[in-house]
Protein backbone atom coordinates (compact mmCIF):
# COMPACT_ATOMS: atom_id res chain seq x y z
CA UNK A 1 0.00 0.00 0.00
CA UNK A 2 2.36 3.04 0.90
CA UNK A 3 4.38 2.29 -2.21
CA UNK A 4 1.20 3.48 -4.36
CA UNK A 5 1.22 6.60 -2.16
CA UNK A 6 4.31 8.53 -3.99
CA UNK A 7 3.23 7.89 -7.44
CA UNK A 8 -0.45 9.22 -6.98
CA UNK A 9 0.42 11.79 -4.83
CA UNK A 10 2.92 12.95 -7.97
CA UNK A 11 0.48 12.72 -10.25
CA UNK A 12 -2.33 14.66 -8.12
CA UNK A 13 0.52 17.32 -8.00
CA UNK A 14 1.42 16.28 -11.61
CA UNK A 15 -2.50 17.63 -12.34
CA UNK A 16 -2.36 20.07 -10.46
CA UNK A 17 0.55 21.75 -12.09
CA UNK A 18 -0.87 20.81 -15.30
CA UNK A 19 -4.21 23.23 -14.93
CA UNK A 20 -1.96 26.05 -14.27
CA UNK A 21 -0.90 25.47 -17.65
CA UNK A 22 2.56 24.45 -18.49
CA UNK A 23 4.33 27.09 -20.87
CA UNK A 24 6.08 25.78 -23.79
CA UNK A 25 9.63 26.61 -24.24
CA UNK A 26 12.40 26.49 -27.33
CA UNK A 27 13.75 23.16 -25.84
CA UNK A 28 17.31 22.57 -26.47
CA UNK A 29 18.21 24.35 -29.00
CA UNK A 30 21.78 23.75 -29.40
CA UNK A 31 22.48 21.35 -32.18
CA UNK A 32 23.88 17.91 -31.77
CA UNK A 33 27.09 18.66 -32.95
CA UNK A 34 29.22 22.17 -31.67
CA UNK A 35 30.32 23.36 -34.93
CA UNK A 36 33.03 26.25 -34.19
CA UNK A 37 32.68 27.73 -37.80
CA UNK A 38 31.35 27.98 -40.60
CA UNK A 39 33.19 28.02 -43.99
CA UNK A 40 31.38 28.71 -47.44
CA UNK A 41 32.22 28.17 -50.44
CA UNK A 42 30.38 29.36 -53.60
CA UNK A 43 28.70 31.54 -56.48
CA UNK A 44 26.29 34.83 -55.50
CA UNK A 45 24.00 32.13 -54.28
CA UNK A 46 26.22 31.95 -50.60
CA UNK A 47 28.13 35.57 -51.39
CA UNK A 48 27.69 37.67 -47.82
CA UNK A 49 29.16 40.70 -49.12
CA UNK A 50 32.25 40.27 -51.10
CA UNK A 51 31.25 43.42 -54.10
CA UNK A 52 30.18 45.52 -50.51
CA UNK A 53 32.53 48.48 -51.88
CA UNK A 54 31.84 51.42 -50.71
CA UNK A 55 29.40 52.33 -54.37
CA UNK A 56 27.80 49.24 -53.73
CA UNK A 57 26.76 50.42 -49.76
CA UNK A 58 25.85 53.83 -50.89
CA UNK A 59 22.67 51.70 -53.07
CA UNK A 60 21.92 49.67 -50.31
CA UNK A 61 23.60 46.69 -51.54
CA UNK A 62 26.05 43.70 -51.67
CA UNK A 63 24.06 40.68 -51.61
CA UNK A 64 22.32 39.05 -54.42
CA UNK A 65 19.44 39.17 -52.90
CA UNK A 66 16.77 42.14 -51.85
CA UNK A 67 18.98 43.77 -49.67
CA UNK A 68 18.23 45.08 -46.06
CA UNK A 69 19.72 45.36 -43.11
CA UNK A 70 18.68 42.61 -42.16
CA UNK A 71 18.20 40.47 -45.18
CA UNK A 72 20.06 37.27 -44.75
CA UNK A 73 21.28 34.84 -47.31
CA UNK A 74 20.68 31.14 -46.76
CA UNK A 75 24.79 31.16 -45.57
CA UNK A 76 23.38 34.09 -42.74
CA UNK A 77 20.25 32.16 -41.57
CA UNK A 78 22.67 28.70 -41.10
CA UNK A 79 25.20 30.68 -39.23
CA UNK A 80 22.38 32.31 -37.10
CA UNK A 81 20.67 28.71 -36.53
CA UNK A 82 23.90 27.23 -34.88
CA UNK A 83 25.16 30.26 -33.59
CA UNK A 84 28.22 30.75 -35.12
CA UNK A 85 30.19 33.64 -35.51
CA UNK A 86 28.18 35.82 -38.54
CA UNK A 87 29.88 35.16 -42.21
CA UNK A 88 32.21 37.64 -43.33
CA UNK A 89 33.58 37.64 -46.83
CA UNK A 90 37.01 36.65 -47.19
CA UNK A 91 37.84 38.62 -49.70
CA UNK A 92 36.23 41.52 -51.20
CA UNK A 93 36.84 44.40 -53.55
CA UNK A 94 35.52 45.18 -57.48
CA UNK A 95 37.58 45.90 -60.14
CA UNK A 96 35.07 48.16 -61.80
CA UNK A 97 35.93 50.10 -65.21
CA UNK A 98 34.07 52.45 -67.55
CA UNK A 99 30.37 53.43 -66.56
CA UNK A 100 30.85 51.45 -63.14
CA UNK A 101 34.13 52.87 -62.21
CA UNK A 102 31.88 53.81 -58.91
CA UNK A 103 31.62 51.13 -57.39
CA UNK A 104 35.50 49.96 -57.62
CA UNK A 105 37.06 49.01 -54.66
CA UNK A 106 40.20 47.37 -53.58
CA UNK A 107 40.82 43.71 -53.71
CA UNK A 108 41.45 43.02 -49.89
CA UNK A 109 42.02 39.69 -48.29
CA UNK A 110 40.21 39.04 -44.57
CA UNK A 111 42.13 36.45 -43.09
CA UNK A 112 39.67 36.19 -40.17
CA UNK A 113 36.57 35.46 -42.40
CA UNK A 114 35.70 32.04 -43.54
CA UNK A 115 33.16 32.67 -46.29
CA UNK A 116 34.71 32.68 -50.01
CA UNK A 117 31.70 32.67 -51.96
CA UNK A 118 31.68 35.20 -54.51
CA UNK A 119 29.30 36.56 -57.19
CA UNK A 120 29.91 35.22 -60.56
CA UNK A 121 32.76 32.43 -59.09
CA UNK A 122 32.56 28.94 -61.31
CA UNK A 123 33.65 25.48 -60.54
CA UNK A 124 37.58 25.99 -62.15
CA UNK A 125 37.05 28.75 -64.58
CA UNK A 126 38.53 31.80 -63.19
CA UNK A 127 36.58 33.86 -65.64
CA UNK A 128 32.42 33.94 -64.25
CA UNK A 129 29.60 36.26 -65.36
CA UNK A 130 30.58 40.68 -64.98
CA UNK A 131 33.84 39.26 -65.21
CA UNK A 132 36.43 42.46 -65.66
CA UNK A 133 37.50 39.97 -68.39
CA UNK A 134 34.52 40.17 -70.18
CA UNK A 135 35.29 44.06 -71.00
CA UNK A 136 36.68 42.49 -75.13
CA UNK A 137 33.73 40.89 -75.44
CA UNK A 138 32.13 41.53 -78.75
CA UNK A 139 28.68 41.04 -77.15
CA UNK A 140 27.38 44.43 -75.88
CA UNK A 141 25.46 43.45 -72.95
CA UNK A 142 28.55 40.96 -72.09
CA UNK A 143 31.28 43.99 -72.27
CA UNK A 144 29.00 45.99 -70.28
CA UNK A 145 29.00 43.50 -67.56
CA UNK A 146 32.69 43.24 -67.56
CA UNK A 147 32.58 46.28 -66.22
CA UNK A 148 31.71 46.09 -63.00
CA UNK A 149 34.33 43.56 -62.67
CA UNK A 150 33.52 40.81 -60.47
CA UNK A 151 36.40 38.79 -58.79
CA UNK A 152 34.84 35.36 -59.60
CA UNK A 153 37.18 33.50 -57.58
CA UNK A 154 36.86 29.64 -58.90
CA UNK A 155 36.07 27.77 -56.37
CA UNK A 156 39.11 25.58 -56.47
CA UNK A 157 41.17 28.87 -56.02
CA UNK A 158 38.57 29.51 -52.47
CA UNK A 159 39.21 26.06 -51.11
CA UNK A 160 42.75 26.01 -51.73
CA UNK A 161 42.78 29.86 -50.39
CA UNK A 162 41.16 28.74 -47.13
CA UNK A 163 43.70 25.85 -46.97
CA UNK A 164 46.37 27.83 -47.49
CA UNK A 165 45.64 30.23 -44.28
CA UNK A 166 45.08 27.39 -42.09
CA UNK A 167 47.71 25.38 -42.68
CA UNK A 168 46.41 22.80 -45.28
CA UNK A 169 43.35 21.21 -43.39
CA UNK A 170 39.92 21.67 -41.93
CA UNK A 171 39.78 20.87 -37.82
CA UNK A 172 36.65 18.98 -38.25
CA UNK A 173 34.43 21.41 -36.53
CA UNK A 174 33.76 23.40 -39.29
CA UNK A 175 30.43 23.10 -41.38
CA UNK A 176 31.36 23.72 -44.70
CA UNK A 177 29.01 24.51 -47.18
CA UNK A 178 29.33 24.24 -51.03
CA UNK A 179 26.61 25.20 -53.40
CA UNK A 180 28.20 26.70 -57.34
CA UNK A 181 27.61 25.46 -60.84
CA UNK A 182 25.19 27.69 -61.79
CA UNK A 183 27.64 30.52 -63.65
CA UNK A 184 29.16 27.54 -65.48
CA UNK A 185 25.46 26.80 -66.53
CA UNK A 186 25.46 30.35 -67.73
CA UNK A 187 28.81 30.34 -69.08
CA UNK A 188 28.41 27.39 -70.84
CA UNK A 189 25.10 28.13 -72.23
CA UNK A 190 26.23 31.79 -73.84
CA UNK A 191 28.48 30.24 -76.33
CA UNK A 192 25.35 27.51 -77.80
CA UNK A 193 24.84 27.87 -81.25
CA UNK A 194 27.48 30.07 -82.15
CA UNK A 195 30.77 28.30 -81.24
CA UNK A 196 29.60 25.34 -78.94
CA UNK A 197 26.86 22.57 -79.61
CA UNK A 198 24.31 21.82 -76.73
CA UNK A 199 25.97 18.37 -76.38
CA UNK A 200 29.28 20.44 -75.60
CA UNK A 201 27.35 22.59 -72.90
CA UNK A 202 25.74 18.94 -71.33
CA UNK A 203 29.45 17.54 -71.25
CA UNK A 204 31.59 20.32 -69.70
CA UNK A 205 28.45 20.51 -67.11
CA UNK A 206 28.97 16.94 -65.82
CA UNK A 207 33.05 18.24 -66.15
CA UNK A 208 31.93 20.60 -63.54
CA UNK A 209 30.16 18.18 -61.70
CA UNK A 210 33.14 16.12 -61.57
CA UNK A 211 35.92 19.03 -60.93
CA UNK A 212 33.26 20.05 -57.90
CA UNK A 213 32.98 16.65 -56.65
CA UNK A 214 36.36 16.08 -56.95
CA UNK A 215 36.99 19.08 -54.44
CA UNK A 216 34.81 18.33 -52.20
CA UNK A 217 35.66 14.63 -51.60
CA UNK A 218 40.21 15.17 -52.20
CA UNK A 219 40.46 18.88 -50.57
CA UNK A 220 37.67 19.25 -48.48
CA UNK A 221 36.75 15.98 -46.65
CA UNK A 222 40.01 14.53 -47.78
CA UNK A 223 41.55 17.61 -45.37
CA UNK A 224 39.85 16.90 -42.25
CA UNK A 225 36.45 18.43 -42.67
CA UNK A 226 33.52 16.23 -41.05
CA UNK A 227 30.82 18.22 -41.60
CA UNK A 228 30.00 19.42 -45.91
CA UNK A 229 26.94 20.55 -46.77
CA UNK A 230 26.78 20.17 -50.85
CA UNK A 231 23.79 22.35 -52.26
CA UNK A 232 23.13 20.63 -55.44
CA UNK A 233 21.83 23.45 -58.26
CA UNK A 234 18.32 24.83 -58.46
CA UNK A 235 16.35 24.23 -61.02
CA UNK A 236 17.67 27.18 -63.56
CA UNK A 237 15.06 26.54 -66.09
CA UNK A 238 12.34 27.99 -64.30
CA UNK A 239 14.16 31.18 -63.35
CA UNK A 240 12.62 34.49 -64.25
CA UNK A 241 15.85 34.84 -67.00
CA UNK A 242 15.14 31.07 -68.47
CA UNK A 243 11.42 32.18 -69.13
CA UNK A 244 12.64 35.14 -70.54
CA UNK A 245 14.93 33.48 -72.83
CA UNK A 246 12.63 30.93 -74.01
CA UNK A 247 10.13 33.35 -75.27
CA UNK A 248 12.61 35.03 -77.43
CA UNK A 249 14.73 31.68 -78.29
CA UNK A 250 12.36 29.16 -78.03
CA UNK A 251 14.15 25.48 -76.49
CA UNK A 252 16.03 27.30 -74.36
CA UNK A 253 14.47 26.53 -71.26
CA UNK A 254 14.84 22.87 -71.79
CA UNK A 255 18.36 23.25 -73.20
CA UNK A 256 18.96 24.94 -69.86
CA UNK A 257 17.29 22.15 -67.99
CA UNK A 258 19.00 19.57 -69.65
CA UNK A 259 22.50 21.00 -68.97
CA UNK A 260 21.72 21.67 -65.07
CA UNK A 261 20.21 17.94 -64.63
CA UNK A 262 23.71 16.56 -66.36
CA UNK A 263 25.56 18.75 -63.54
CA UNK A 264 23.33 17.64 -60.98
CA UNK A 265 22.89 13.82 -61.65
CA UNK A 266 26.72 13.74 -62.12
CA UNK A 267 27.46 15.52 -59.01
CA UNK A 268 24.85 13.23 -56.94
CA UNK A 269 26.80 9.86 -58.43
CA UNK A 270 29.89 11.49 -57.65
CA UNK A 271 29.36 12.17 -53.80
CA UNK A 272 27.03 9.30 -53.30
CA UNK A 273 28.25 7.46 -49.90
CA UNK A 274 30.94 9.91 -49.25
CA UNK A 275 30.92 9.96 -45.37
CA UNK A 276 30.55 13.35 -43.70
CA UNK A 277 28.76 14.82 -46.91
CA UNK A 278 24.78 16.17 -47.19
CA UNK A 279 23.73 16.57 -50.14
CA UNK A 280 20.73 18.59 -50.78
CA UNK A 281 18.47 18.61 -53.32
CA UNK A 282 17.66 22.28 -54.04
CA UNK A 283 16.60 21.24 -57.49
CA UNK A 284 13.50 19.36 -55.98
CA UNK A 285 12.71 21.61 -53.82
CA UNK A 286 13.10 24.73 -56.27
CA UNK A 287 10.62 22.98 -59.34
CA UNK A 288 8.14 22.27 -56.10
CA UNK A 289 8.04 25.65 -55.07
CA UNK A 290 7.59 27.10 -58.69
CA UNK A 291 4.65 24.31 -59.58
CA UNK A 292 2.94 24.72 -55.82
CA UNK A 293 3.80 28.13 -54.28
CA UNK A 294 0.88 28.47 -51.70
CA UNK A 295 2.49 25.54 -49.73
CA UNK A 296 5.74 27.41 -49.21
CA UNK A 297 3.79 30.67 -48.67
CA UNK A 298 5.17 32.28 -51.87
CA UNK A 299 2.89 34.83 -53.58
CA UNK A 300 4.92 35.11 -56.81
CA UNK A 301 7.62 32.40 -58.43
CA UNK A 302 8.20 34.15 -61.80
CA UNK A 303 8.50 37.44 -61.75
CA UNK A 304 11.74 39.45 -59.94
CA UNK A 305 10.69 41.73 -57.24
CA UNK A 306 13.21 43.82 -57.96
CA UNK A 307 12.62 46.50 -60.32
CA UNK A 308 14.25 46.72 -63.66
CA UNK A 309 13.38 50.22 -64.23
CA UNK A 310 14.12 51.90 -60.54
CA UNK A 311 16.56 54.68 -60.57
CA UNK A 312 17.88 53.36 -57.30
CA UNK A 313 19.28 50.78 -59.06
CA UNK A 314 21.75 51.27 -61.93
CA UNK A 315 22.47 47.80 -62.56
CA UNK A 316 18.48 47.35 -63.89
CA UNK A 317 16.92 45.14 -61.40
CA UNK A 318 20.61 43.54 -61.03
CA UNK A 319 19.83 42.25 -57.29
CA UNK A 320 23.61 42.91 -56.06
CA UNK A 321 22.61 46.89 -56.10
CA UNK A 322 18.88 46.03 -55.27
CA UNK A 323 17.04 47.30 -52.10
CA UNK A 324 14.25 47.92 -50.29
CA UNK A 325 14.24 51.27 -51.99
CA UNK A 326 14.02 49.46 -55.45
CA UNK A 327 11.74 46.86 -55.67
CA UNK A 328 8.59 46.70 -57.90
CA UNK A 329 5.23 48.12 -56.10
CA UNK A 330 3.40 46.02 -53.78
CA UNK A 331 4.23 43.27 -51.31
CA UNK A 332 7.44 41.39 -52.60
CA UNK A 333 8.36 39.99 -49.56
CA UNK A 334 7.13 36.18 -50.74
CA UNK A 335 8.57 36.56 -53.75
CA UNK A 336 10.78 33.88 -55.06
CA UNK A 337 12.63 35.59 -56.94
CA UNK A 338 14.63 39.35 -56.69
CA UNK A 339 16.16 39.38 -59.54
CA UNK A 340 16.13 37.27 -63.34
CA UNK A 341 18.33 34.23 -61.24
CA UNK A 342 18.85 34.92 -57.53
CA UNK A 343 16.09 34.07 -54.69
CA UNK A 344 14.53 37.03 -52.47
CA UNK A 345 15.58 36.73 -48.57
CA UNK A 346 12.51 34.62 -48.20
CA UNK A 347 13.36 31.89 -50.65
CA UNK A 348 16.97 32.06 -48.88
CA UNK A 349 14.94 31.07 -45.73
CA UNK A 350 13.25 28.13 -47.33
CA UNK A 351 16.87 26.97 -49.03
CA UNK A 352 18.03 27.16 -45.41
CA UNK A 353 15.09 25.08 -43.73
CA UNK A 354 15.78 22.31 -46.55
CA UNK A 355 19.61 22.62 -45.95
CA UNK A 356 18.78 22.16 -41.95
CA UNK A 357 16.31 19.11 -43.10
CA UNK A 358 19.51 17.35 -44.71
CA UNK A 359 21.30 18.05 -41.27
CA UNK A 360 18.75 16.97 -38.70
CA UNK A 361 18.89 13.37 -41.14
CA UNK A 362 22.23 13.81 -40.67
CA UNK A 363 22.41 13.85 -36.58
CA UNK A 364 24.01 17.19 -36.92
CA UNK A 365 20.97 19.18 -35.34
CA UNK B 1 -29.89 0.72 -22.75
CA UNK B 2 -33.29 0.83 -20.24
CA UNK B 3 -32.97 -2.44 -19.30
CA UNK B 4 -29.71 -2.04 -18.21
CA UNK B 5 -30.30 0.76 -16.32
CA UNK B 6 -32.93 -1.02 -14.64
CA UNK B 7 -30.34 -3.47 -13.77
CA UNK B 8 -28.19 -1.64 -12.16
CA UNK B 9 -30.26 -0.43 -10.26
CA UNK B 10 -31.57 -3.59 -9.16
CA UNK B 11 -28.36 -4.38 -8.64
CA UNK B 12 -26.97 -1.53 -6.99
CA UNK B 13 -30.22 -1.99 -4.69
CA UNK B 14 -29.20 -5.49 -4.38
CA UNK B 15 -25.39 -5.17 -3.63
CA UNK B 16 -25.58 -2.14 -1.11
CA UNK B 17 -28.19 -4.46 1.00
CA UNK B 18 -25.67 -7.34 0.84
CA UNK B 19 -22.96 -4.73 1.82
CA UNK B 20 -24.93 -3.84 4.49
CA UNK B 21 -25.28 -7.33 6.16
CA UNK B 22 -21.58 -7.30 6.30
CA UNK B 23 -20.83 -9.67 3.77
CA UNK B 24 -17.83 -6.92 1.84
CA UNK B 25 -15.49 -9.01 0.59
CA UNK B 26 -14.20 -9.77 -2.97
CA UNK B 27 -15.32 -6.91 -6.04
CA UNK B 28 -18.73 -6.62 -4.28
CA UNK B 29 -20.34 -3.27 -4.07
CA UNK B 30 -18.94 -0.44 -2.14
CA UNK B 31 -15.82 -2.11 -2.90
CA UNK B 32 -12.92 0.26 -3.22
CA UNK B 33 -9.83 -1.07 -5.01
CA UNK B 34 -6.85 0.98 -5.32
CA UNK B 35 -3.52 -0.34 -7.91
CA UNK B 36 -0.20 0.79 -8.94
CA UNK B 37 1.67 0.13 -11.67
CA UNK B 38 3.19 1.19 -14.82
CA UNK B 39 1.28 2.38 -18.05
CA UNK B 40 3.24 1.99 -21.52
CA UNK B 41 1.79 4.90 -23.42
CA UNK B 42 1.83 4.41 -27.37
CA UNK B 43 0.67 6.69 -29.35
CA UNK B 44 -0.79 5.75 -32.63
CA UNK B 45 -0.70 8.68 -34.60
CA UNK B 46 -2.59 9.75 -38.09
CA UNK B 47 -1.12 13.18 -38.64
CA UNK B 48 -2.55 15.64 -41.54
CA UNK B 49 -0.24 17.67 -42.96
CA UNK B 50 1.41 20.77 -41.53
CA UNK B 51 -0.02 24.60 -42.98
CA UNK B 52 2.25 26.29 -44.84
CA UNK B 53 4.95 27.33 -44.91
CA UNK B 54 6.08 23.78 -45.22
CA UNK B 55 7.15 20.70 -47.32
CA UNK B 56 4.30 19.56 -48.94
CA UNK B 57 3.30 16.55 -46.86
CA UNK B 58 5.18 17.44 -43.88
CA UNK B 59 3.77 15.34 -40.83
CA UNK B 60 4.52 14.20 -37.23
CA UNK B 61 4.62 10.92 -34.98
CA UNK B 62 4.82 10.89 -31.70
CA UNK B 63 6.90 8.49 -29.71
CA UNK B 64 6.18 5.89 -26.82
CA UNK B 65 6.39 6.37 -23.13
CA UNK B 66 6.78 4.41 -19.88
CA UNK B 67 5.76 5.43 -16.46
CA UNK B 68 4.37 4.52 -12.74
CA UNK B 69 0.90 4.76 -12.46
CA UNK B 70 -1.81 3.27 -10.73
CA UNK B 71 -5.72 3.76 -10.11
CA UNK B 72 -8.64 3.86 -7.94
CA UNK B 73 -11.80 1.77 -8.59
CA UNK B 74 -14.86 1.95 -6.79
CA UNK B 75 -17.48 -0.92 -7.19
CA UNK B 76 -21.20 0.36 -7.31
CA UNK B 77 -22.81 -2.73 -7.67
CA UNK B 78 -20.90 -6.35 -7.91
CA UNK B 79 -20.78 -5.79 -11.93
CA UNK B 80 -20.45 -1.85 -12.66
CA UNK B 81 -17.51 0.24 -11.20
CA UNK B 82 -15.95 3.72 -11.52
CA UNK B 83 -12.74 3.31 -12.43
CA UNK B 84 -9.80 6.56 -12.10
CA UNK B 85 -6.60 5.73 -13.36
CA UNK B 86 -4.31 7.35 -12.19
CA UNK B 87 -0.30 8.20 -13.89
CA UNK B 88 2.73 10.30 -13.38
CA UNK B 89 2.97 12.66 -16.41
CA UNK B 90 4.47 10.90 -20.12
CA UNK B 91 6.75 12.61 -21.88
CA UNK B 92 6.83 11.88 -25.34
CA UNK B 93 9.36 12.63 -28.64
CA UNK B 94 7.69 14.39 -31.21
CA UNK B 95 9.25 13.47 -34.47
CA UNK B 96 9.36 13.79 -38.28
CA UNK B 97 7.27 12.02 -41.14
CA UNK B 98 6.27 12.09 -43.96
CA UNK B 99 8.15 14.67 -46.04
CA UNK B 100 10.21 15.20 -43.15
CA UNK B 101 10.89 11.52 -41.92
CA UNK B 102 14.09 11.00 -40.85
CA UNK B 103 14.60 14.76 -39.37
CA UNK B 104 15.10 12.88 -35.68
CA UNK B 105 13.35 14.85 -32.59
CA UNK B 106 11.20 18.36 -33.28
CA UNK B 107 10.62 18.38 -29.87
CA UNK B 108 8.77 16.71 -27.07
CA UNK B 109 5.50 16.66 -25.14
CA UNK B 110 4.20 15.79 -21.83
CA UNK B 111 0.86 14.11 -21.41
CA UNK B 112 -1.41 13.37 -18.62
CA UNK B 113 -4.67 11.76 -20.01
CA UNK B 114 -7.21 11.54 -17.31
CA UNK B 115 -10.06 9.27 -17.80
CA UNK B 116 -13.01 8.63 -15.66
CA UNK B 117 -14.21 4.79 -17.26
CA UNK B 118 -17.31 3.39 -16.53
CA UNK B 119 -16.84 -0.44 -16.16
CA UNK B 120 -18.69 -3.48 -16.31
CA UNK B 121 -17.06 -6.60 -14.11
CA UNK B 122 -17.89 -9.51 -15.09
CA UNK B 123 -18.47 -13.02 -13.39
CA UNK B 124 -19.85 -13.24 -9.29
CA UNK B 125 -18.21 -10.58 -7.75
CA UNK B 126 -15.99 -13.04 -5.61
CA UNK B 127 -14.67 -14.88 -8.19
CA UNK B 128 -11.12 -14.63 -8.55
CA UNK B 129 -10.58 -14.14 -12.45
CA UNK B 130 -12.76 -11.34 -13.50
CA UNK B 131 -12.28 -9.57 -16.82
CA UNK B 132 -14.06 -6.51 -17.41
CA UNK B 133 -14.85 -3.96 -20.14
CA UNK B 134 -14.64 -0.55 -19.84
CA UNK B 135 -15.61 3.15 -21.51
CA UNK B 136 -14.85 6.10 -20.64
CA UNK B 137 -14.05 9.73 -21.18
CA UNK B 138 -10.58 10.96 -21.07
CA UNK B 139 -9.38 14.87 -21.44
CA UNK B 140 -5.83 14.52 -22.62
CA UNK B 141 -4.05 17.26 -21.33
CA UNK B 142 -1.08 18.14 -23.06
CA UNK B 143 1.54 20.71 -21.85
CA UNK B 144 4.92 21.41 -21.15
CA UNK B 145 6.19 21.39 -24.92
CA UNK B 146 9.58 22.06 -26.04
CA UNK B 147 10.99 22.28 -29.39
CA UNK B 148 14.18 21.79 -30.56
CA UNK B 149 16.78 22.91 -32.73
CA UNK B 150 15.83 20.34 -35.84
CA UNK B 151 12.22 22.15 -35.19
CA UNK B 152 13.80 25.43 -35.15
CA UNK B 153 16.07 24.93 -38.42
CA UNK B 154 13.35 23.33 -40.68
CA UNK B 155 10.79 26.25 -39.86
CA UNK B 156 12.78 29.35 -39.95
CA UNK B 157 14.00 30.04 -36.28
CA UNK B 158 16.93 29.95 -34.47
CA UNK B 159 18.24 30.14 -31.29
CA UNK B 160 17.28 34.04 -30.60
CA UNK B 161 14.51 33.09 -31.94
CA UNK B 162 13.49 29.49 -31.65
CA UNK B 163 10.36 28.31 -32.30
CA UNK B 164 8.07 27.29 -30.13
CA UNK B 165 5.56 24.21 -29.97
CA UNK B 166 1.72 24.13 -28.58
CA UNK B 167 -0.46 21.48 -28.18
CA UNK B 168 -3.88 21.62 -27.65
CA UNK B 169 -5.38 19.59 -25.07
CA UNK B 170 -8.58 18.23 -25.81
CA UNK B 171 -11.71 15.44 -24.61
CA UNK B 172 -11.88 12.07 -26.65
CA UNK B 173 -13.51 8.65 -26.22
CA UNK B 174 -11.79 5.50 -24.20
CA UNK B 175 -12.54 2.31 -24.23
CA UNK B 176 -10.99 -0.15 -21.99
CA UNK B 177 -10.46 -3.96 -21.60
CA UNK B 178 -8.85 -5.66 -18.67
CA UNK B 179 -8.33 -8.59 -16.56
CA UNK B 180 -8.38 -8.37 -12.38
CA UNK B 181 -7.35 -11.68 -10.75
CA UNK B 182 -7.49 -11.86 -6.65
CA UNK B 183 -4.97 -13.71 -4.75
CA UNK B 184 -7.09 -13.19 -1.21
CA UNK B 185 -9.52 -10.82 0.16
CA UNK B 186 -7.03 -7.56 -0.57
CA UNK B 187 -4.70 -8.44 -3.39
CA UNK B 188 -5.01 -8.71 -6.61
CA UNK B 189 -3.43 -7.97 -9.60
CA UNK B 190 -4.76 -6.13 -12.69
CA UNK B 191 -3.51 -5.67 -16.64
CA UNK B 192 -5.49 -3.36 -19.07
CA UNK B 193 -5.44 -3.11 -22.30
CA UNK B 194 -6.90 0.96 -23.18
CA UNK B 195 -7.59 3.01 -26.32
CA UNK B 196 -8.26 6.24 -26.72
CA UNK B 197 -9.49 8.36 -29.79
CA UNK B 198 -8.37 12.26 -28.75
CA UNK B 199 -6.87 14.27 -31.53
CA UNK B 200 -4.76 17.23 -30.99
CA UNK B 201 -3.80 20.25 -32.98
CA UNK B 202 -0.34 21.62 -32.81
CA UNK B 203 0.70 25.50 -33.54
CA UNK B 204 4.21 26.63 -33.92
CA UNK B 205 5.07 30.42 -33.32
CA UNK B 206 6.16 30.63 -36.42
CA UNK B 207 2.67 30.36 -37.88
CA UNK B 208 2.10 26.66 -39.21
CA UNK B 209 -0.50 24.35 -37.91
CA UNK B 210 -0.94 20.55 -37.88
CA UNK B 211 -3.54 18.45 -36.79
CA UNK B 212 -2.79 14.99 -35.44
CA UNK B 213 -5.03 12.00 -34.43
CA UNK B 214 -2.94 10.54 -31.40
CA UNK B 215 -5.12 7.71 -30.76
CA UNK B 216 -2.99 6.10 -28.08
CA UNK B 217 -2.96 2.08 -26.87
CA UNK B 218 -2.24 2.03 -23.30
CA UNK B 219 -1.34 -1.47 -21.82
CA UNK B 220 -1.26 -0.78 -17.98
CA UNK B 221 -0.25 -3.29 -15.33
CA UNK B 222 -0.69 -3.06 -11.75
CA UNK B 223 -0.88 -4.74 -8.21
CA UNK B 224 -4.07 -3.65 -5.97
CA UNK B 225 -5.41 -3.78 -2.79
CA UNK B 226 -8.98 -3.92 -1.92
CA UNK B 227 -10.92 -2.53 1.27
Amino acid sequence: MKFLKPSIASAIVALSLAACGGGGGGGDQSPAVKFTSLVSFGDSLSDVGSYKTPGIASLGGGKYTVNSATAQIWVDRIASQLAVPTPCPAQTGLNASGALAAFAGPVTNHAECTAYAQGGSRVTNPIGPWNAALLASPDPTTAFQGQLGQLTVPVTTQISNHLAKTGGSFNGKELVLVLAGANDVFMNLATVGTTTTPAQAATAMATAAVELSNLVKTQIVGKGAKYVVVVNLPNISLTPSALASEASKPGSQALTDAVTQAFNSQLASNLNGVQGVVLVDAYAQSTDQAKNPAAYSLTNVTTPACSSTSPANPLQGYSLTCSSASTIAGDVSRYQYADPVHPTPYAHDLLARLVSLGMSRAGWL
Amino acid sequence: MKTKLHSIALVSLLASSLAAAGAAQAQTAGTWMLRGGVTHLMPDVDSGNMTAPSLPNTQIDVGNDTRLSGGLTYMLTNNWAIDLPLALPFKHDIVGAGAIAGAGTLGTVKALPITVFMQYRFAEANTALRPYLGAGVTYSKLYDETGSAALSGITGGSPSNPTLLSADSRFGLTLQAGLSYSFNEHWFVDGAVVKSFVKTKATLSTGQTIEAKLNPVAVMVGVGYKF
